[in-house]
């Protein structure tokens, strides 16, 4: 199926690529509250990673005809409620990318890869 | 251990709850009142919502949170302000809703760390404590955003430092703190572009401040559980009541709904509206807000022209309160006008058992009412006495009660005029019925339609059993609540709204688009109002309608269409 970031209009075509997107998924998902860092998706990315700097590194961005499908990697801080952290995650992604790129976000992935513990109680 | 009831407390008796060093009951009595003044103003919290997202109310987030603390520490008795302290730091931990609930959740983690194994806190150990909690906020996020309620807890734990160098008392450190928290909160929009744009502060940091304003009210002696300006939600509204409280100089009654722009601020609204007049109530519900206001004739556009340059204005209400009262004095029920019928038209009769449906029957263009309904079946006689005077000979009658028909056809044999009678077995029906009426069409056609709209509404009865009883495989107490749906027992319970709910359920009213309530005399306003809101809830999608029906035993009469 054709790429559902591509649209034309009178004057030409218009092509969002899943990197942007994953970028945007990526930066929205930083800011979220509770999360510490994103985990590589696989190993071949992990090594991937210290050659060089992937703006993917732990987003995949994927599309069906119902919209975009988006899956994140993360790290989480320990002490935090889990549930709500992802909640948040999954509702302001969706909505930046929604808002920035105008796709409709079907589904958003959360994997939680880890915790980083920086405080014992 | 009994339950203090904090609001209730003297001045004296806070202060002594929270002398230094502070104790656990110390420290619980101020979570509490943070709790209870950031509820108190959960609303407009939850107004300062920039972002659209589902869960995103801050202020009802931030409550929750904070109730799940306080519950977790409710019945402990401990001294021990360390105990009590992580006992908090577990509770907002399990009971954290959204971004700003997990954040508050840190704040109280960090916050407990520092007093590890503390028996008491002064204000050097409250200064190091709030440092460690901004220091916990801070390391839940790689990029944190400024402008939001992590900038407030560090403003705060900046000026907790400093303050604790000036002064050793409690009391001073925490207006110092609240003084801090209110500049941090108003700066918010200068480090957030978004919220600027918006027009509004940041809504976690205004919940945070809320926290430690209830904190510093409580000590203060001020009330924590009312707010400073009132919104109720919209059901709670009783504008009938304010009639009653007219003061001199006050002409006009001016309400208006509108939908508030976002950066909406109702403090500054309320602040505005004092300056135009008296009497002001403002609900909420849904986003839409409600704005009643008594003001003097030279003002009487003013409340308008205020309220546009804020919002979208969806409908304005505006009532001579004098002539109103005038007329309220001399006719406690204001006259029911009936249809005047010509010669040649058609003229409807119908039967209502309250003067609120008598009222909707004559809007729509009945030519008489008989009073009646429900244990009071009207005699032949009066049925006759309603139509034969009327100056035309083609009638319809509506019973609108299963038990009436037969004495309506009864009538109807009995005159010499033509007479149909439409077999309405309900109020709802009897007002289906006479939407269709025609009066300078053809009689027959006139009454095939009319019988065709029986069935195209639902009517719901919601009334109190007067006798334990079996019907329609429905066992039923006397005094239970129950439903008929045409007629048909449905369902016993015990109050008025589950009886409503399953009602509903019954007759299919996914199936269809409107929903009108007609409440009777034993049922208030206001109590009608919650349960239309209720209703809402659950059909979003339905046009739900209240009307005054008045009519006894009843306490609602449901027409679902």
């Amino acid at each position: 199926m054709s790429d559902p970031g591509y649209k034309n209009n009178e004057l030409g075509s218009i092509l969002i690529q899943k990197d942007a997107i994953a970028s945007i998924a990526r930066q929205s998902t930083l800011q979220s509250y509770g999360v510490v860092g994103l985990a590589p998706k696989n190993i071949f990315e992990n090594i991937r990673q210290i050659v060089k700097k992937d703006i993917k590194y732990g987003v995949n961005v994927d599309y069906d005809h119902d919209g975009l499908i988006i899956d994140l990697y993360i790290i989480v801080e320990y002490g935090t409620r889990i549930k709500s952290i992802t909640n948040s995650i999954v509702n302001s992604v969706k909505y930046n990318v929604e808002k920035t790129v105008g796709l409709p976000v079907r589904r958003i992935n959360v994997h939680v890869r880890g915790l980083r513990i920086s405080n014992m109680d | 251990m009994s339950v203090v009831e904090i609001t209730k407390l003297s001045a004296e008796e806070r202060h002594k709850l929270v002398a230094i060093p502070i104790n656990g009951q110390g420290l619980k009595a101020l979570l509490e009142s943070g709790m209870i003044w950031l509820k108190t103003n959960q609303q407009i919290v939850n107004s300062l919502n920039v972002f659209p997202v589902p869960d995103g109310d801050t202020g009802t987030n931030m409550v929750l949170t904070m109730q799940a603390a306080f519950e977790e520490v409710e019945n402990t008795g401990t001294e021990n302000v360390g105990q009590l302290a992580h006992a908090i730091a577990r509770g907002a931990l399990m009971g954290a809703r959204g971004n700003s609930g997990v954040i508050l959740s840190q704040i109280w983690r960090g916050f407990a760390r520092a007093l590890d194994d503390q028996e008491t806190m002064d204000v050097q150990l409250l200064a190091d404590a709030l440092q460690e909690a901004k220091e916990t906020a801070y390391k839940g996020v790689v990029r944190p955003v400024e402008g939001t309620i992590l900038t407030v807890i560090k403003d705060i734990a900046a000026q907790a430092q400093v303050s604790v160098q000036r002064t050793s008392i409690f009391t001073e450190v925490l207006a110092d703190i609240v003084e801090a928290a209110v500049a941090s909160v108003d700066r918010t929009p200068e480090l957030l572009p978004i919220l600027k744009q918006a027009g509004v502060v940041d809504s976690g940091g205004k919940g945070l401040l809320c926290i430690f304003e209830g904190m510093w009210r409580f000590i203060n002696g001020d009330p924590i559980d009312k707010p400073l300006t009132d919104v109720v939600p919209l059901s709670e509204m009783d504008l009938a009541d304010t009639m009653e409280t007219i003061e001199p100089g006050q002409d006009y009654e001016v309400v208006i709904d509108f939908t508030p722009n976002t950066g909406f601020n109702l403090e500054d609204y309320y602040e505005e509206l004092t300056k135009i007049g008296t009497s002001i109530q403002v609900g909420e519900g849904d986003g839409i807000y409600r704005m009643h206001i008594h003001v003097p004739l030279d003002n009487r556009y003013q409340p308008i022209e205020h309220t546009m340059t804020l919002g979208t204005i969806q409908k304005i209400m505006m009532e001579n309160l004098v002539a109103q009262m005038d007329e309220r004095k001399n006719n406690k029920n204001p006259k029911i006008k009936l249809t005047a019928v010509q010669p040649d038209e058609i003229a409807t009769v119908a039967v209502s058992p309250g003067s609120g449906l008598t009222r909707i029957f004559a809007s729509l263009g009945v030519a008489a009412i008989v009073q009646g309904g429900q244990t009071m079946n009207p005699s032949i006689k009066e049925l006759l006495a309603s139509f034969e005077n009327l100056p035309t000979d083609k009638i319809v009658i509506l019973p609108n009660n299963k038990n009436i028909i037969m004495a309506a056809k009864e009538a109807a044999s009995m005159t010499v005029k033509r007479v149909a009678v439409i077999p309405t077995i309900s109020v709802p029906q009897g007002f289906s019925a006479m939407f269709r009426l025609i009066p300078d069409g053809d009689f027959d056609d006139n009454v095939n339609t009319m019988k065709e709209a029986l069935d195209e509404v639902e009517t719901g009865e919601i009334t109190i059993a007067t006798r334990t009883v079996e019907i329609d495989g429905v066992q039923v107490e006397k005094g239970q609540v129950i439903a008929l749906h045409n007629g048909h027992l449905v369902s016993s319970t015990q109050t008025i709204d589950e009886a409503c709910e399953q009602l509903l359920i019954a007759a299919n009213t996914n199936d269809y688009e409107r929903i009108t309530l007609f409440y009777g005399e034993d049922m208030k306003q206001t109590q009608v109002n919650t349960l239309a809101d209720k209703i809402r809830s659950v059909y979003p999608d339905h046009e739900i309608e209240v009307h005054e029906g008045g009519q006894p035993h009843y306490q609602l009469i449901i027409s679902i269409e």
